[in-house]
């Protein structure tokens, strides 16, 4: 899928780069997961691939989903409950299709918003027409620094964005309880004062004819 | 295309995509139905299709179109924000008919065609240098979008917590007032209460 022209390449400058180039794969997707639902993703992965998945809640309640990652023939690779983030890397043992499953089945009425990004295998070379036995130049180094460096910029920056959504989110949240809240119990406050003079007055009004008398 | 799902005959699946103003996002997606009688997903399933819309945070539709079982589609967004990309098989049969299901494959770019789009061909070293550094500033506008954009999003976020801060301040001492008004009108209300029917 991720196939580019880099330059003039021979057929097996080509043939490695298909290699390289099929095994290279990272999907990030941020989804709403429904209370009480599951949602499952699959992947089929080549074995030896060194792969990652990582996933974040970014709204929702306690901001807790349950993951679970199986291999092909079913074993379980990772299973965590009620976990905020976390991530994990493994190399696949065997071909065939993972599949990793995010649950919601422990809640009963918030729908969280779900982040993963699952990675599959190493990026390509950038200069992969340049074999191996030459050296890159210094233009060419720059780049590939360049480039790492900005992956890894990138990177920090979607983690950041994501904490700073669920941080906004736990705020607009507060916001709104507090408000609810004081509205509620000046109503409350309100309320009772005026019920509680109401009352004592009704015990005083009633028995006049058979009043005792209350000595100051 | 790698990662699938499944979802059922009629039903939409909607992801969510957070991204800054002038960001353009590739997606490809393709669809297959689940044949009984060959108990396996068909790679093509005659008239087959599916909807992609495309929602802005303001609610206003960037793109709703039908494609056929495989394709891509791409927008660029105006305003930063939540984007939401939703799917949907043009499929008339209901789920009722039983073991039915959709495996959506779907791969989604965002603001990343940095690498991709250089099919150009490059015919010597120095170009090759051109177009690596033309992706490396590409890159660099991206990172620059997304900063401008978390500077929108963390002014929302302070602004938030200074309200919440102000509105805790402000209602306690509303709550404060009306105890001690209500306080005094009960002692009040009391007495002459007591003073009307001659017990004080």
């Amino acid at each position: 899928m991720l196939l580019r022209g880099y330059g003039t390449a021979g057929p097996w400058e080509w043939l490695t780069l298909l290699l390289v180039a099929c095994a290279a794969w990272a999907s990030e997707i941020t989804f709403e997961l429904p209370d009480n639902a599951k949602q499952c993703f699959y992947e089929e992965i080549v074995q030896g691939t060194k792969c990652t998945l990582e996933f974040q809640v970014i709204t929702g309640g306690h901001y807790d989903v349950d993951c679970r990652l199986e291999g092909p023939d079913g074993s379980v690779l990772y299973k965590e409950m009620k976990k905020q983030y976390d991530s994990f890397t493994f190399t696949a043992s065997r071909n065939g299709t993972y599949k990793f499953c995010f649950s919601n089945e422990f809640s009963t009425f918030t729908h969280k918003t779900v982040y993963f990004d699952f990675q599959v295998g190493e990026d390509p070379p950038l200069f992969p027409s340049e074999n191996r036995a030459t050296a890159l130049t210094q233009m060419e180094s720059a780049c590939v620094s360049i480039h790492e460096a900005l992956k890894s910029v990138i990177d920090y920056q979607t983690h950041f964005r994501l904490r700073e959504a669920q941080g906004r989110s736990r705020a607009e949240d507060l916001n709104t309880r507090v408000a609810y809240w004081s509205i509620g119990e000046a109503i409350i406050l309100l309320v009772v004062s005026v019920g509680q003079v109401f009352l004592l007055k009704s015990f005083f009004s009633d028995k006049r004819t058979t009043t005792t008398h209350v000595t100051s | 295309l790698a990662l699938y799902f499944h979802i059922g005959e009629r039903e939409e699946k909607c992801i969510i995509e957070d991204i800054p103003s002038d960001t353009l996002v590739v997606g490809n997606h393709k669809v297959q139905r689940w044949d009984l009688h060959m108990r396996d997903f068909l790679e093509s399933a005659p008239g087959l299709g599916m909807f992609v819309t495309v929602t802005s945070p303001t609610s206003e539709v960037l793109l709703s179109k039908l494609y056929g079982p495989q394709g891509t589609f791409t927008f660029t967004s105006y305003i930063s924000g939540e984007h939401i990309i939703c799917f949907q098989s043009n499929s008339t049969r209901f789920a009722v008919i039983a073991g039915s299901k959709l495996r959506i494959h779907l791969d989604i770019r965002v603001g990343e065609h940095f690498l991709d789009e250089s099919g150009i061909q490059a015919k010597d070293k120095v170009n090759e240098v051109n177009i690596r550094l033309e992706n490396l500033i590409e890159q660099i506008h991206h990172v620059t979008r997304e900063q401008e954009y978390e500077r929108e999003r963390e002014e929302k976020f302070r602004k938030t917590s200074e309200e919440t801060n102000s509105n805790i301040l402000w209602w306690a001492i509303v709550q404060t007032l009306i105890l001690i008004s209500v306080g005094i009108w009960q002692i009040k209300s009391l007495r002459d209460f007591f003073i009307s029917k001659k017990l004080v």
